[in-house]
């Protein structure tokens, strides 16, 4: 026996008013597991986006992407196509394994400190203001610079990095058509910046973390010039816009939750929980995206091959059927979240991205009281990858 | 020699990343849940270690 579809929700997932921290996603979890969208099958509840997201029966959705927006060509599609967010199989698994070794938490925890300094410096500018904008002035320089920090090229270069992954970023839009030239060019830019590293470190390399992709080698098995190219523009496009916006949601819930705020303010262990707490209430990636590569039947649901999967992060993280008081408590012990997607194709740089974010909030926290809008903030649509745009905010300097 | 492995169970939420790590000691089964040799040769230790590093809720811990 299989359910019909009919039966359950929809959700209108291109509709500009759509929310997913909203009354009608809320009901629709509460009366089925999964929905129906525009897009194909949206995943709601706790327990079965975790088990769909690791399901060999799905594949990345993603792959295609260029394609269903009428790109069939060019750089960008090159790159698309190769890079380790749509591989699959052996090809996925020989790229990751010569990739993880650089992104060992042992050696993401040497870079605390310059972290630790970096958030001080950019609080430094705009603390006796009693203002700042927080997506500017913050989110936005601090995502950027931990990344030269990571590749090791001067801290003044951010603006370049960050401009040129705002840039391919477009990609990722709905105007991708459109925007192709420039997405294009920035891709041709970042190639060349990406080369020029990789020669000067196969020339002299050292410790550092692109010393260590160049010289990654398992079982005689090297990542070739491409490919280690290829890496790089997915670091820099990975990992700058989903921290700068992972960072300003982040803003957003401590704001809505003033005790919290206090609370990391006075206990900075707890800057781990807060990015936890934060990306299980408020993640930037609000679905994972994955594609059935056969037909198959789960919990007597027909899914035929080829059906887009979105897997809602948000709502599978405040699932009162997992979480039975699913506000944010960063004393509590909670299931971990699936905001770094999961699976094979887990994010590759969430250590990075967890030991940034954790020593950001509580120096944010310790000299910040009180943060609260003081109007003209702008946000990204509530699908895809969404977030503060703009965040002006007021506070109190803590002396 | 061998060492000994363990997955803290209560952790481990099944991602495989420690299977496309060390393929060799750890694997998903059909019903996507890990499998392991609980007794490693000494000649797999660098791919352990490189599974122990990468397990993403760092359930993988080396036994004495």
């Amino acid at each position: 026996m299989s359910n019909t579809t009919l039966d359950a929700p929809y959700l209108d997932l291109a509709d500009p008013g759509f929310a997913m921290q909203s009354e009608q996603l809320r009901s629709a979890r509460e009366r089925s597991w999964y929905a129906r969208t525009n897009f194909g099958l949206a995943v709601l509840r706790y327990d079965e986006v975790s088990k769909l997201l690791k399901s060999p029966k799905l594949s990345q959705g993603s792959a295609k992407w260029p394609e269903h927006n009428g790109v069939h060509g060019g750089l960008f599609f090159d790159w698309w196509t190769k890079n380790l967010l749509v591989l699959e199989g052996e090809d996925h698994h020989r790229i990751r394994r010569l990739l993880n070794p650089a992104f060992s938490p042992r050696l993401i925890k040497d870079l605390v400190p310059r972290f630790q300094a970096l958030a001080n410096e950019l609080i430094d500018d705009f603390i006796d203001n009693g203002e700042c904008e927080f997506i500017r002035d913050f989110a936005e320089p601090y995502a950027t610079r931990v990344l030269t920090i990571l590749l090791g090229i001067p801290e003044s270069e951010w603006p370049t990095i960050a401009r040129l992954a705002s840039t391919i970023g477009l990609a990722l839009g709905v105007t991708f058509k459109r925007d192709l030239e420039k997405v294009d060019a920035a891709v041709a830019e970042l190639y060349a910046y990406a080369e020029d590293l990789i020669r000067d470190r196969q020339a002299t390399p050292g410790e550092d973390f692109v010393s260590r992709l160049v010289l990654a080698n398992r079982d005689g098995d090297r990542l070739s010039d491409e490919e280690l190219r290829n890496a790089l523009v997915l670091l820099i496009f990975g990992g700058m816009d989903t921290t700068r916006n992972q960072l300003g949601l982040a803003l957003q819930s401590f704001m809505r939750n003033p005790d919290q705020w206090e609370l990391l303010a006075e206990r900075p262990d707890l800057g781990g929980k807060a990015v936890e707490e934060v990306m299980r209430t408020n993640p930037t990636v609000t679905w994972v995206t994955r594609e059935a590569v056969e037909d198959f039947t789960y919990q007597g649901l027909d899914i035929a091959r080829g059906t887009t999967v979105h897997l809602f992060t948000q709502s599978s993280g405040t699932d009162p059927m997992a979480f039975p008081d699913p506000d944010m408590d960063l004393l509590a012990e909670h299931a971990p979240h699936y905001g770094f997607g999961g699976g094979v194709h887990h994010c590759l740089g969430h250590f990075v991205a967890r030991a940034d974010m954790s020593e950001a909030l509580p120096l944010l926290a310790r000299r910040l009281a009180g943060p609260h809008l003081t109007g003209g903030d702008e946000w990204l649509p509530d699908s895809g990858n969404t977030g503060p745009i703009r965040l002006p905010i007021g506070f109190t300097k803590r002396s | 020699m061998a060492q000994q492995i363990t997955v803290d169970r209560q952790l481990c939420d099944n991602h495989g990343q420690c299977a496309i790590a060390a393929p060799a000691v750890f694997r998903m089964n059909d019903d996507g849940i890990l499998e392991y040799e609980d007794s490693v040769d000494d000649a797999l230790l660098d791919e352990v270690e490189e599974a122990v590093d990468v397990c993403p809720v760092q359930a993988i811990f080396f036994r004495d």
